[in-house]
C-alpha cells in the first residue's frame, strides 16, 4: 500500500474506554499511542433496540476487516456484541478487560503481526 | 460539553481506501482537540467500507450514487439519526464531523466526475473535488429532517484535500465547536 500509513490493527473498544469517566482506563489514548485503529462500540445507555442496530453495523465492518487479514481485538465488553458478530459468522475476537493502561499496552504489544500487513504492508 | 458524532476514519484510518490512510490508527489532530475541550466522541459507521469493502478503488460521487448505495446509507443514517435524537433529547449540544473531499462523508466538498468509470487511468489532481455534500451526509440530513431533529453544526476535516493546512483545519473545527 504505497503512501498509506495504516496499521492493519483494529480494537473494538467499549465506549467507557473511548469516553472514560474518572477512574476508567483511557483506552483511546493508549490505542492512539500504539497505532491501533478504534471501532467504538455503542454506548450502553442507548435503548436496547438502537444499540442492537448499531452493533449490526459494527459487525458487518468487523467481518470485512477480519476476512482481509486485519488483526481485530476487543477492549472491554458490550452486551449484544457476541450475538451481532455471530449473525455475520464471526466469533468474539481476543479480548482484554484492562485494569490499567499498562495491561492494555502489554496486551497490544504481544499481538502477532497482522496477516494483512505481511501481504499488503 | 457536548457530543461529537465523528466520521469513522477519524478513529480508524484502517477504513480508508488504499493510499488514503494518513496515520496508523487515530487521526489525532481532530480527536485530541475534541477531547481537550471535553467533547464526548461517538463514531459513525463508514458507509463505503461495508458496501464496497477494503479493496475498493478511489471513487467519486457518481460511482456511488446508486439506489442500492442510497438504501445502504439510509439504513446507516437511520441508526445514526436515532442516536443523535437521543442525545438531543438529553439536552446535549451535538456536532457532526465529516471528511472533506469524500464522496460519502464530504460536508462542503465532495468528489465528483461524471465521466469517471471503466478501467482506472486518471491521475491524481484530475479535478474531481467539487462543492457539495457526500451521499451519506445528505442521507443523514434527510433522516434528521424526517425525525424533526435540526441538523447539528457540521464541519469536515480537510486532511485529504491537496491544499490542507493544519492550522486552518483546527480553526474551522474550533469555530464549529465554539459556535
Amino acid at each position: 500500500m504505497e503512501g498509506d500509513s495504516r496499521s492493519f490493527r483494529i480494537a473494538l473498544t467499549a465506549d467507557r474506554h473511548v469516553n472514560p469517566a474518572a477512574g476508567d482506563i483511557d483506552g483511546l489514548a493508549v490505542l492512539t499511542e500504539a497505532g491501533w485503529g478504534v471501532m467504538q462500540l455503542p454506548a450502553e445507555d442507548y435503548p436496547v433496540e438502537l444499540g442492537a442496530s448499531l452493533l449490526r453495523e459494527v459487525a458487518e465492518q468487523v467481518e470485512e476487516f477480519s476476512r482481509r487479514g486485519y488483526d481485530v481485538v476487543l477492549v472491554g465488553e458490550r452486551l449484544g456484541l457476541a450475538e451481532a458478530l455471530a449473525a455475520v459468522g464471526m466469533p468474539l475476537p481476543d479480548q482484554i478487560l484492562p485494569a490499567t493502561g499498562d495491561d492494555l499496552r502489554a496486551f497490544l504489544a504481544a499481538r502477532p503481526a497482522p496477516e494483512a500487513s505481511r501481504l499488503l504492508g | 460539553m457536548g457530543v461529537a458524532f465523528v466520521a469513522h476514519c477519524l478513529l480508524n484510518q484502517n477504513s480508508k481506501v488504499d493510499g488514503g490512510a494518513v496515520c496508523p490508527g487515530v487521526y489525532s489532530p481532530a480527536v485530541d482537540l475534541l477531547r481537550s475541550r471535553g467533547w464526548r466522541i461517538e463514531q459513525m459507521p463508514c458507509p463505503e467500507l461495508a458496501f464496497t469493502g477494503l479493496n475498493r478503488f478511489w471513487g467519486v460521487r457518481e460511482q456511488y450514487d446508486t439506489l442500492a448505495y442510497r438504501r445502504h446509507c439510509q439504513r446507516i443514517a437511520a441508526g445514526v439519526a436515532a442516536a443523535i435524537a437521543v442525545r438531543v433529547d438529553e439536552g446535549e449540544d451535538v456536532v457532526l464531523i465529516g471528511v472533506e473531499g469524500s464522496p460519502s462523508m464530504g460536508v462542503c466538498i465532495t468528489s465528483s466526475d461524471p465521466r469517471r468509470g471503466g478501467r482506472p487511468s486518471w491521475a491524481d489532481g484530475s479535478g474531481e473535488l467539487s462543492a457539495g455534500e457526500g451521499i451519506f451526509v445528505e442521507q443523514l440530513r434527510w433522516e434528521l429532517e424526517a425525525r424533526g431533529v435540526r441538523l447539528p453544526r457540521i464541519v469536515g476535516i480537510t486532511r485529504p484535500l491537496p491544499d490542507h493546512d493544519d492550522a486552518a483545519e483546527r480553526a474551522a473545527l474550533e469555530a464549529v465547536l465554539d459556535a
